[in-house]
C-alpha cells in the first residue's frame, strides 16, 4: 500500500501553476505600427503646397506684367531724344545725297536733283545710304 | 571701296565729310549710353513732356526728318538739361543705379534698391518722381513693392 493512512502527510509533488506574475497576455491585436501621416493628411499637405503655389503664380504673373509695363514706358519715353537725334543724322545724309547728285548730274538739262520718283508727296526713306 | 581704319590709331583726327548744312543750329548730341538713359528715362518724360509731345506730334504731321528739326532740337537740348541736372544734384544715386543696371542685362527689378535712393533724391532736389502710366489704380506701384514675387537670387 503506497497510499498512508494519515491525511496529514502529503506526498512530494508539485502543482502545475501560472508563472510568477501571470501568463503574459494573449496576442490576439492586430500588430501595426505607426508608418507616417495619413492619406489624408498627405493630400490636405499636398493640396495645400499647391494652392500656395499657384497663388505665387498667380502673383507673379500680375508683377511680370507690371514690369512689362515699366520696361515699355521706360523705351516710349526715351522714343522722341533717339529719333531727333536719328532724324538729324537722316537730314544730314539726305542733304548730302542730294549734294552729290547735284554735282553728278550737273551737265543733264532739265535734272531735278532729289526728286521723287513717285507722284506722292508722302516722305519715303531712302533706299539706299552712303556711310560716311 | 574704303577699307576700315580705326579712328584712335588714325593720323589725322575724323572730320565729318557731309556736315549739316550751316542754315540748321548745331546741337551738341545727347552723347549719353543705354543704361543712364534707361536710368533716367521716367524723369526725362516727366521733364520734358512737353519738348516730347511737341516733336511726335509734329511727327506725326510728316515723317520726314527735315520737318521737325526744330522740335527735335529743343527735345536734345532738354534732355541735355535734364542729365546735367541729374549728374549736379544727383550724381552719386545716378552712378549707382546705372551701374547696377550695365550689371543686370539693364532690367529694373534687380536694382530697386539704388532705384529708390535715386527716386527719393530726384524727388527732393528737382520734385520729379517716376510715375508708370497706366499701372492698375490703388496698388502700388511696381517700383514701390516691398516684397516682389520676381527678385535676384542672392537678395
Amino acid at each position: 500500500m503506497l497510499r498512508s493512512a494519515n491525511p496529514t502527510v502529503s506526498l512530494q509533488y508539485r502543482q502545475d501553476m501560472p508563472p510568477p506574475g501571470g501568463f503574459e497576455a494573449v496576442k490576439y491585436k492586430r500588430n501595426l505600427p505607426f508608418r507616417g501621416p495619413s492619406g489624408l493628411v498627405i493630400l490636405g499637405a499636398v493640396t495645400a503646397v499647391c494652392a500656395y503655389g499657384f497663388y505665387r503664380v498667380g502673383k507673379g504673373n500680375l508683377e511680370k506684367r507690371e514690369l512689362q509695363r515699366e520696361k515699355v514706358w521706360s523705351r516710349i519715353h526715351l522714343v522722341p531724344l533717339l529719333l531727333a537725334e536719328g532724324d538729324r543724322d537722316a537730314y544730314r545724309r539726305e542733304v548730302a545725297a542730294v549734294e552729290r547728285e547735284k554735282e553728278i548730274m550737273k551737265d543733264v538739262k532739265g535734272w531735278e536733283p532729289g526728286k521723287s520718283v513717285y507722284n506722292n508727296a508722302r516722305y519715303r526713306s531712302a533706299e539706299s545710304i552712303v556711310v560716311l | 571701296m574704303s577699307t576700315y581704319q580705326n579712328s584712335s590709331t588714325a593720323s589725322q583726327p575724323y572730320s565729318d565729310p557731309t556736315p549739316l548744312p550751316a542754315n540748321v543750329p548745331k546741337v551738341n548730341e545727347l552723347g549719353v549710353t543705354s543704361a543712364p538713359l534707361k536710368s533716367a528715362a521716367f524723369f526725362l518724360g516727366a521733364y520734358c513732356k512737353e519738348y516730347n509731345e511737341d516733336f511726335m506730334l509734329c511727327k506725326q504731321e510728316n515723317r520726314d526728318p527735315g520737318h521737325c528739326l526744330k522740335e527735335g532740337r529743343r527735345v536734345t537740348r532738354c534732355a541735355t538739361e535734364l542729365i546735367t541736372k541729374m549728374r549736379e544734384n544727383c550724381l552719386e544715386q545716378f552712378d549707382a543705379h546705372w551701374n547696377c543696371l550695365e550689371l543686370n542685362n539693364q532690367e529694373y527689378y534687380p536694382c530697386r534698391k539704388p532705384e529708390r535712393t535715386l527716386n527719393k533724391c530726384m524727388f527732393e532736389k528737382l520734385g520729379l518722381t517716376k510715375a508708370i502710366p497706366g499701372s492698375p489704380k490703388g496698388q502700388k506701384a511696381i517700383h514701390e513693392v516691398e516684397k516682389p514675387v520676381f527678385t535676384t537670387v542672392q537678395r
